[in-house]
């Protein structure tokens, strides 16, 4: 599903923050990505999104070479990945069930059709009694919950986390954990990108470690 | 039957370009409001940088359509006077002989009635060439004794001119002491006049338009800058450039109709309310009544107002080309 070939990132004429960075992900996979702050967890991250465009090398997802891709057809690629940012990214002006239905939204679903799906989701990660509330009243692991939410929504064949328990307590950390394994079970491929050894040892998962710009699967 | 179904075709694409601009958006919002979401807007209806474009594209459309309104009314004014000036000439009669003056001035005015291309003949008496000269000489008794010379006011057809030096020198071969004046001079005096004012206004024009561009960008771009967040989440959640692009759009140029009708209104307002200042600052005095001539009644007519809808336009669409611009710079940095 996603294959990285040879490849290599730099930003601007700085040195290379990921060199030579080779793996295959098949469908239904969950890895860790993890490596010490600074290796370019996030880099390969906004890589995989196509938020980034490699210095060189080959990205393969889901069969097909983002490098010759045009903008749309790269959005329509994007629509089959979920994101959690370390930052949440909700939008204030929002309220959870709105954040959560926004990428149904922009594929242009009409709001009856997915309104239960929203409900039920938001009931599912915990946040039922929270759909009205805007990001700035909700806690911590709400607004993490509700970012989860907003990437499972569309049904990605691909879930990224980058640090999704970095801003919770271990207890919430667990529940988010425990969340992930279930959606990969459903059959959406995860890669979780932290360093937190913890959280690692409670899931027999394959390691994607980067050191130096370097990846190696443990 | 083939060039019917590319011609459905071209129908379509302009049915679907039309439908799918913000204008229509916009338009439709204005006009009639529509059922409404149960979601909020994408892009935050009110926002700070937002109120600050709101009030700057206020004051700049009201700046602008001032501007045009006042080089328009003096482009109006000039053209006036030009033609006011351009179908008349003016024939004056020297009391040569004071006997026979009345009969003269008689012969002078049935003379220039048979030329051709002559529509009216209007000899002024001698009290009204008195009153002509009272700003000069005052209401005095003393008038009466002077050879006050006779004007005789002549319209012309300025649709076939007549041959202003062939009827010249009809009057001056026939009648002592009578001189024909076509405002020639006048005319070119007034002309560089005019010509200066109204270029001076579109000079202004240019400046106060300059400045309304570059104003409304430099929001527009603060109130973008904003948004980057909105822009970056949509980018990462699927949404295609275009769908990004025209909900800003549509939100921009919602803001520009607004806030443009808000100035230009305030505009018409100030241009309707111009009249009635006019005749207050005209009811009294010479000099009042010289100005009021000047710049005529100070009333814009209709094609003025038109103008200020150009503005509008004009405005809004600079916002939302702004707006555009904006969002596709902010996603060539994640592309």
């Amino acid at each position: 599903m996603i294959r990285f070939e040879n490849v290599g990132l730099r930003y601007g004429l700085g040195p290379e923050v990921l060199r030579d960075v080779d793996f295959h992900l098949v469908r239904g996979s969950f890895h860790f990505l993890t490596g010490p702050s600074g290796a370019g967890k996030t880099s390969l991250l906004r890589l995989l999104l196509m938020s980034l465009r490699p210095s060189r090398g080959l990205i393969h997802l889901f069969g097909q070479n983002c490098a010759d891709l045009p903008s749309p057809e790269r959005a329509d690629l994007r629509r089959r990945i979920g994101i959690v940012f370390q930052d949440f990214r909700l939008l204030d002006h929002l309220t959870t069930w709105e954040n959560v239905a926004l990428p149904l939204r922009v594929f242009g679903k009409s709001e009856a059709s997915y309104s239960e799906d929203v409900t039920d989701l938001l009931k599912w990660v915990g946040l039922g009694d929270r759909m009205t509330a805007y990001p700035e009243v909700l806690s911590g692991g709400e607004k993490q919950r509700a970012a989860i939410a907003r990437a499972v929504i569309g049904k990605p064949e691909l879930l990224l986390a980058d640090e999704p328990t970095g801003n919770v307590d271990p207890n919430m950390a667990n529940r988010l954990l425990r969340l992930f394994i279930e959606l990969n079970r459903l059959g959406t491929s995860v890669i979780i990108a932290t360093h937190d050894f913890q959280l690692m040892d409670q899931c027999d998962a394959p390691r994607m470690v980067l050191n130096e710009g370097h990846l190696e699967v443990r | 039957m083939k060039d019917i179904l590319k011609l459905d075709k071209i129908k379509g694409y302009w049915a679907e370009t039309v439908a799918d601009s913000p204008w229509v958006a916009v338009i439709r919002a204005l006009v009639r409001r529509e059922a409404r979401a149960m979601s909020a807007p994408i892009v935050q209806p009110a926002s700070v940088a937002g109120r600050a474009l709101t009030v700057v594209i206020a004051i700049m459309c009201f700046l602008a359509c001032l501007t045009s309104g006042a080089v328009y009314m003096v482009n109006q004014s000039a053209n006036d006077w030009f033609a006011d000036i351009a179908s008349e000439v003016t024939v004056q009669v020297i009391p040569v002989d004071a006997a026979e003056f009345e009969k003269k001035v008689t012969l002078v005015s049935l003379f220039l009635a048979k030329q051709a291309g002559i529509v009216k003949v209007s000899p002024l008496s001698s009290e009204e060439s008195g009153e002509l000269l009272k700003p000069w000489l005052g209401d005095s008794n003393a008038l009466s004794a002077l050879p006050v010379p006779r004007l005789i006011a002549v319209e012309i057809d300025r649709s076939s001119l007549p041959d202003m030096s062939v009827v010249r020198r009809a009057l001056e071969s026939n009648f002592k002491g009578v001189t024909l004046d076509d405002h020639r001079r006048w005319q070119s005096e007034l002309r560089t006049v005019t010509r200066s004012m109204v270029l001076g206004g579109f000079a202004v024009l240019v400046l106060v338009g300059a400045a309304t561009v570059a104003s409304i960008v430099s929001a527009t771009k603060s109130a973008m800058a904003s948004n980057r967040e909105i822009i970056e989440v949509l980018h990462f959640v699927g949404a295609r450039e275009r769908f990004i692009a025209h909900e800003f759009e549509k939100h921009f140029l919602s803001i520009g109709v607004r806030a443009g009708l808000v100035g230009a209104l305030g505009a018409t307002l100030m241009f309707l309310l111009l009249p009635v200042v006019m005749r207050f600052l005209s009811s009294g005095g010479l000099a009042a009544a010289e100005f009021r001539q000047l710049v005529g009644t100070a009333v814009l007519d209709w094609p003025g107002y038109i103008l200020f809808g150009a503005v509008v336009v004009v405005v809004a669409s600079l916002c939302m080309l702004t707006s555009r611009y904006g969002v596709y710079r902010i996603l060539k940095s994640h592309d």
